[in-house]
């Protein structure tokens, strides 16, 4: 009889020996599926729940592994399944896609491995710097400055969503490896 | 896990070009939509995408599979019925409204209300020589003879006989029966009479003129039987020279039915009424 110990020793196991691609796509079909139950009404006992941006999750983790094609795409894909509710086109995809591109860049110009200050800074930063960009091209398009509490609430729920399910995201490539960038 | 300097990411320039060619295109797309003629095109898209994913009444898979959407449709469209039927009563009420200020205004005399009774229908009578019902109501609760009994969908018949506690209901089935009618839609008149195959027949027709196909046959209110514009039935076609009538009350149920008075009319006295002369004025007058 395995215990539940063992089950997940063996998950941990499989997830490290995983490829970038298998990681890529299980972690596309984790955001599509919690962004699919976020299209159904968000709401516990009569109260509104603020709901993570999985984009801005997924682009912060994929980003620490560089940039490459395949999460660029996604990521893309991503932001027009969430424009579609009323945003403008393409308005979430340059969002997601700035943010990775930021996690990217901060990754490659510091050493985040070795400094946990650093890792621990990292999503703060980028998620906060995400969500800014989805508030800044949302008060743009509307013509009006739109308020601001739902997005922190929003970009709290993405922080500590993101401190629980943030190895779902690591591609498990680093920087300068033969494999790197390669999804 | 394998650790290197950025060097290989250095030597991979490529993909940062497709990000900046990424970032620029959705800039691009963003600018874009600041048109209002592009953004008009861009809209169906969105109204598409919208329909999709965010249909609040779209039924889950576990809704379809329990059956619950089933359910939950046809909730949604008894509730549209509510609400259309709702808007018609609305309508009826302000139509019956109006009719009331005109016929105040028009000094009408119009049919006589109150004293209606519902009754239970007790027996029904389908034999050769009558089609009649027995009615739980009589004297005592109201009901006179020459009473008229209505079912939820039209005519059913006639009161033709009144006990202390029960009454016999006449039905504009039988052929005995003659009830004035006309054509909604013609307003030609006729008499209708009951057939052995539930249908009525219309005769004593008009020389010029035909009804309609399924034009409905309402109570023409001549003779004073009936009242004016209670529903008989509807035109179903020519047998011959004979018009047929399907019967409204046959489509609805024959447990209960409403009886409510006809308007009576005293004959005139037979001593001739002196009316006081009207005196003309000066200048008027042959």
């Amino acid at each position: 009889m395995m215990s539940v110990s063992d089950l997940a020793d063996r998950v941990a196991l499989r997830w490290d020996g995983a490829r970038p691609r298998t990681r890529l796509i299980f972690g596309a079909m984790f955001v599509i599926l919690i962004g699919m139950v976020g299209l159904t009404p968000k709401s516990l006992f009569g109260l509104p729940l603020a709901w993570p941006y999985l984009g801005l999750i997924a682009a912060v983790g994929w980003g620490r592994s560089g940039i490459g094609f395949g999460p660029m795409v996604l990521l893309v894909l991503f932001g027009f399944a969430q424009d579609a509710s009323q945003a403008p086109w393409g308005s979430h995809g340059l969002a997601n896609l700035l943010t990775y591109g930021l996690a990217a860049m901060v990754t490659q110009m510091a050493d985040t491995e070795r400094s946990p200050l650093l890792s621990f800074v990292l999503p703060v930063v980028t998620l906060f710097v995400g969500i800014t960009l989805v508030w800044l091209v949302a008060s743009i398009s509307s013509g009006h400055v739109v308020r601001v509490t739902p997005m922190l609430t929003a970009y709290f729920a993405t922080l500590v969503v993101h401190m629980v399910i943030a190895p779902l995201f690591d591609l498990g490539i680093r920087r300068g490896s033969a494999g790197a960038i390669s999804v | 896990m394998p650790r290197a300097s950025g060097k290989g990411y250095r030597q991979r320039p490529l993909r940062r070009y497709g990000f900046f060619i990424a970032v620029a295109g959705l800039l691009a797309l963003l600018l874009l939509q600041t048109s209002p003629r592009l953004n008009e095109g861009v809209e169906p898209i969105r109204t598409a995408a919208s329909d999709q994913l965010f249909h609040v009444t779209r039924p889950s898979l576990i809704d379809r599979i329990s059956g619950a959407s089933a359910r939950e449709r046809e909730i949604l469209e008894l509730e549209a019925r509510v609400r259309e039927l709702a808007q018609y009563k609305a309508l009826a009420l302000t139509m019956a409204e109006r009719l009331e200020v005109y016929e105040d205004i028009l000094n009408m005399q119009g049919e006589p209300g109150g004293a209606e009774v519902t009754a239970r229908i007790m027996a029904e009578t389908n034999g050769p020589f009558a089609e009649a019902l027995l009615a739980n109501a009589g004297a005592t609760n109201g009901v006179a003879e020459g009473y008229y009994a209505e079912n939820d969908r039209g005519l059913v018949g006639r009161v033709v006989q009144v006990g202390n506690r029960s009454s016999r209901i006449l039905k504009v089935t039988d052929f005995n029966s003659r009830v004035p009618v006309m054509g909604e839609a013609s307003g030609l008149r006729a008499i209708m009479f009951g057939g052995r195959d539930n249908l009525g027949r219309l005769t004593d027709l008009p020389e010029q003129g035909e009804f309609l196909p399924n034009e409905r046959i309402l109570t023409s209110g001549e003779g004073g039987l009936f009242p004016r514009g209670v529903v008989v039935g509807y035109v179903r076609g020519k047998d011959g020279k004979e018009i047929r009538v399907d019967l409204a009350m046959l489509s609805g149920q024959l447990s209960y039915v409403r009886l409510k008075p006809t308007m009576t009319i005293d004959a005139p006295e037979l001593d001739p009424v002196t009316a006081p002369p009207v005196e003309l004025a000066e200048g008027e007058g042959p």
